[in-house]
């Protein structure tokens, strides 16, 4: 495979979740969380995924390792296209596909020891299934991860957040996976452990050369570990580019909004800060026109009309609003 | 205009439990003045929501205050009657709480609960009146439709809502001292944005004072004046905003500054500075300072005793045997 060859291919993968109700349990109304998204990525990147509360990031996470089966839609990893294959077929890709939860609380088995909890995929994927071999390569994992041998004989309560977000990691990586998504690994955590864990997935994409989607609400996360980065808004991506561009020059209202709401650590008075109005729509109704006018700075009364595309407004720089200008 | 409102002097809470006796606040002091906000700052677990609560005397057995004083506009709130302490929470004092969900009632409606806490504070006025006084609350924090949104229940409102009818409820009662527990830790950005304008807003308006619990350092340069950085139960740096952001002496204060990931080209894809290690159980507290096992200053002095807080220029104290020597001088 060449390195031009993209690891992940999505194309137009929408999820509809269907909400029953009345008196024959019909489907009455749909929750649009994920509309036609599309992107790729290439071996050893990381794509940042943000957006609001509600935005369609997990879902889309998960439809992409089919977790969740998207209502429609693309999704072919490493020129395999994965969005049908059968269950069998669907177990063996996803030793290649791993997912690290938010809640490090909550995605592990409180009953099960560390040392089991980094056995369970060895055993799922028969790998290493000379038993001395599968415990070698549990001590591997779990000191890979900054822990001890000794705390394999644990259980999960005994552990801090990020120590369980640690066990989190080791568990995604026991089975060799190419690419990782991790879904808000760091948002549970106070600032000072959120760095530990970020700089381990650092040093592990590295190590390991491993390719990341991680979704994040906090931009300055998304800005330190991303080569790539998509801002989502009510199911659709509203902006993307690299990742230096994107920070350097964003082009939507909505994440030129969401910048400029971070909370800097630094007392010096601000100028300018966009403050939006209102509330973040439904996405079982989400407005006409674009998505964003509502709250929009910038919107007229085309925007209530209008459905914008994303774009390409620059060389490899996409926007979905039609009041930016598009230079190419 | 720079009156005290609050003052918090050598406070103590005690939990007593089958594993020992913890200080959740230990020997905390502060002082809060008439429009101004103070923020507390520090790791899940120090004693941040507790503070909050032995000021308000909303601490639940096993729990008690067992030494120090809080006076507020100059009279000891320790030495009030119940009935007292209940008349000054809901007219003089109002906390905000992190989650809204827990604070509201679901079986009434938002505009029920407002006009309630309306009625129990000001007295004399027609249910008229009340009424209007409800809607324009709700309107001051900007509930969109208000008169609609006044006959609707918690759960039919977005987290975002809630914490603002959460924050019109705190309001109506013009209370002289607020005191948000994380009010919009649970909220995303832009809400997050639209929310602190507007308490910054109704603060100013009222003139109240204002204590502000967050783990957001950021949160903490935009909204606060003053900074309590807390470790463990205690006051390890206590400051002006400018004395904790660019002039920081404690190494945890430093140390949580320095592992924030900022906005710098060039920064990206490197490794951040961590503060390594965990907070210490309060159950098991090492002999001498309570950040020695994380520290990287620390030395043989820092394990024999507890280093004290000590006063540097201004406000600024700080407890550390061997404070860091930043760039800004002090
Ligand atoms: N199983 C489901 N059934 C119905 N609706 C769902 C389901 N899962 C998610 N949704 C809805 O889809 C939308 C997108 O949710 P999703 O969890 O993907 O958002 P998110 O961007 O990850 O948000 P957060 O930052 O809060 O984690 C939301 O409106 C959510 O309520
Ligand atoms: N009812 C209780 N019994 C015993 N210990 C308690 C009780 N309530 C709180 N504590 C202890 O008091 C300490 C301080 O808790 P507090 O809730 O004030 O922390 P915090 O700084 O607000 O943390 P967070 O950022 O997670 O909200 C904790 O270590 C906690 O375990
Ligand atoms: S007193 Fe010692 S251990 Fe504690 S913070 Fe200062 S240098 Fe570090
Ligand atoms: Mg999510
Ligand atoms: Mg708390």
């Amino acid at each position: 495979m060449s390195s031009e060859t993209p690891l992940l291919k999505v194309e137009n993968v929408v999820k509809h979740f269907p909400i029953h109700g009345g008196l024959f349990s019909r489907q009455v109304a749909s929750v649009k969380a994920v509309s036609d998204i599309s992107f790729e990525l290439k071996r050893g990147e990381t794509l940042g995924l943000v957006g609001e509360s509600g935005c369609g990031k997990s879902t889309l996470g998960r439809c992409l390792i089919r977790l969740i089966e998207p209502t429609s839609g693309k999704i072919i990893f490493k020129g395999e296209d994965i969005t049908h294959v059968d269950d069998n077929r669907m177990r063996d890709l996803r030793r290649k596909m791993q997912i690290i939860f938010q809640d490090p609380y909550a995605s592990l088995n409180p009953r099960m020891t560390i040392g089991a909890i980094l056995e369970e995929p060895l055993i799922i994927h028969n790998l290493y299934p000379v038993e001395k071999e599968r415990a070698e390569r549990v001590q591997e994992l779990i000191k890979l991860v900054g822990l001890r041998p000794e705390h394999l004989s644990r259980y999960p309560h005994e552990f801090s957040g990020g120590q369980r977000q640690r066990v989190g990691i080791a568990r995604a990586l026991a089975v060799n996976p190419e690419i990782i998504i991790c879904d808000e690994p760091v948002s549970a955590l106070d600032v000072s452990i959120q760095a530990q864990v970020i700089n381990l997935l650092m040093e592990l994409q590295q190590k390991l050369g491993l390719t990341y989607i991680f979704i994040a609400h906090d931009l300055k996360v998304v800005e330190h570990v991303s080569t790539k980065v998509a801002v989502m808004y009510l199911g659709q991506i509203v902006e993307f580019a690299e990742a230096d561009e994107l920070y350097k020059n964003p082009l939507h209202p909505y994440t030129k909004a969401l910048l400029s709401a971070i909370p800097i650590p630094d007392p010096k008075p601000r100028p300018e800060r966009i403050i939006l109005t209102g509330d973040v729509p439904s996405p079982i109704a989400p407005p006409p026109g674009c998505y964003f006018n509502p709250r929009c700075p910038m919107a007229s009364v085309e925007c209530t009309q209008i459905k914008p595309e994303l774009e390409e407004k620059s060389p490899g720089h996409f926007a979905r609003c039609i009041k930016v200008p598009a230079t190419i | 205009m720079s009156e005290t409102l609050l003052e918090v002097t050598n406070l103590r809470t005690r939990y007593k439990t089958d594993d020992g006796n913890i200080f959740p606040v230990d020997d905390i002091s502060f002082r809060v003045k008439k429009g101004q906000t103070l923020g507390i700052v520090g790791e899940s677990g120090c004693g941040k929501s507790q503070t909050a609560l032995s000021i308000m005397r909303l601490i639940q057995k096993p729990g008690e205050i067992v030494s120090g004083d809080v006076q507020f506009k100059g009279e000891s709130l320790l030495k009030k009657t119940e009935d007292e302490m209940r008349d000054i929470l809901g007219n003089q004092m109002a906390m905000i709480f992190q989650e809204p969900m827990t604070s509201l009632n679901p079986v009434y409606t938002i505009g029920d609960q407002i006009e309630e806490s309306i009625r129990l504070h000001q007295k004399g006025l027609t249910n008229l009146q009340i009424k209007n006084k409800a809607i324009d609350m709700l309107k001051l924090v900007g509930i969109p439709a208000a008169d609609k949104r006044y006959h609707e229940y918690p759960h039919q409102l977005s987290g975002g809502m809630r914490q603002r009818v959460m924050i019109a409820m705190a309001m109506s009662c013009t209370p002289q001292l607020l005191i948000a527990d994380e009010p919009t830790t649970a909220l995303d950005v832009t809400i997050q944005a639209q929310i602190l304008d507007l308490m910054r807003k109704v603060q100013k308006e009222f003139q109240a004072g204002m204590i502000l619990i967050t783990h957001d350092l950021g949160v903490v340069a935009e909204m606060c004046q003053d900074v309590i950085v807390m470790y463990a139960g205690k006051i390890v740096e206590y400051g002006t905003v400018e004395d904790i952001f660019y002039r920081p002496k404690h190494p945890y204060t430093k140390g949580l500054l320095d592992s924030i990931p900022h906005f710098e080209t060039g920064s990206r894809m490197k490794q951040l500075n961590t503060i390594p290690g965990l907070v210490p159980s309060l159950y098991n507290l090492p002999v001498g300072c309570r950040f020695q096992e994380r520290c990287k200053f620390a030395q043989e002095d820092c394990r024999r005793a507890e280093p004290n807080l000590e006063n540097l220029r201004g406000i600024h104290k700080v407890a550390c045997y061997h404070p860091v020597q930043s760039e800004g001088g002090n």
